[in-house]
């Protein structure tokens, strides 16, 4: 997570949109394997939400993970084969006591 | 671990334009682009900015489908040797997750499968009783956008690789 490739897309708004998104479902809350996957499925879907009001021509890919602290490592990486001048990503990590969640968009250009 | 709803794209307008350059690797005429270097790790791997922009072809959907059975197969053999008795180091583990982004992006680059892009995402964890939830959702078209998805586990850690195709109209 140490270059971000963008394109035209997303730019500044995206990190903040994606941060709200998290913090709204996410804020005070602690890890709790019973309430986790209702938790990533609306995180997800409100960051589509908010993606889409923007009304740009893109295909978005959203992904979620949210991963309890126990001290334990993860590593994630990924690697576009796209038109780097048009398409891009973005990707926020945020934290609270007990858990770690980390999304990342990837908005792909159509024609 | 993961989940996959679907959604259509909203319509959007469109109007009848040279595509931009892209990372199209054989065309119809028959000439394929070789990108004009490749590294490993943080590097951007550019197509030949000097090159033709291409005709419109009309053409709506795509001649092959994404091939997701070989693609699922790729994931399965490259994860397994590499990581199958490996033990989880931090360092490692970095190194090991853009390895495997860059290995399994060569091997898709093989398929020329036309107008397809690929996004390919690797997570790499240590086993410690934590609990982790990955979910991921998409605003794509369903008849030719798809994903292809492999978890690997063995004693000290876990892996997960997903790859996204995107049709490029």
């Amino acid at each position: 997570m140490e270059e971000y490739q963008n394109g035209s897309e997303v730019g500044v708004g995206a990190d903040s949109l994606l941060w709200f998104g998290i913090e709204s479902v996410l804020g005070g809350d602690d890890y709790s394997q019973t309430h986790v996957n209702k938790w990533t499925a609306a995180i997800v879907e409100r960051c589509l939400t908010q993606l889409v009001k923007i009304n740009k021509p893109y295909k978005y890919i959203v992904t979620c993970s949210v991963m309890q602290k126990t001290g334990a490592g993860l590593h994630t990486a990924n690697s576009c084969y796209w038109d780097t001048s048009m398409d891009g990503s973005c990707t926020v990590r945020w934290e609270n006591r007990t858990m770690y969640c980390v999304v990342s968009v990837f908005a792909v250009c159509i024609a | 671990m993961s989940e996959q709803p679907k959604e259509k794209p909203p319509k959007a307008e469109k109007k009848v334009k040279l595509p931009a350059e892209g990372p199209r690797a054989k065309e119809k005429a028959g000439r394929i682009k070789d990108p004009a270097s490749t590294h490993v790790d943080e590097h951007v791997t550019h197509e030949d900015p000097t090159a033709s922009l291409i005709p419109n072809t009309y053409q709506l959907s795509p001649n092959k489908p994404f091939p997701i059975t070989t693609i699922s197969h790729i994931l399965k053999e490259e994860i397994t040797h590499r990581l199958r008795d490996v033990r989880y180091d931090p360092v490692r583990s970095r190194e090991m997750t853009l390895t495997l982004c860059e290995v399994i992006r060569t091997r898709m680059k093989e398929f020329m499968i036309s107008r397809y892009k690929t996004v390919i995402l690797v997570h790499i964890g240590q086993l410690n009783g934590q609990g982790l939830q990955i979910s991921s959702r998409c605003l794509w078209d369903p008849n030719f956008d798809t994903f292809v998805s492999h978890s690997f586990k063995n004693t000290s850690l876990f892996c997960s690789a997903t790859v996204y195709g995107i049709y490029f109209e």
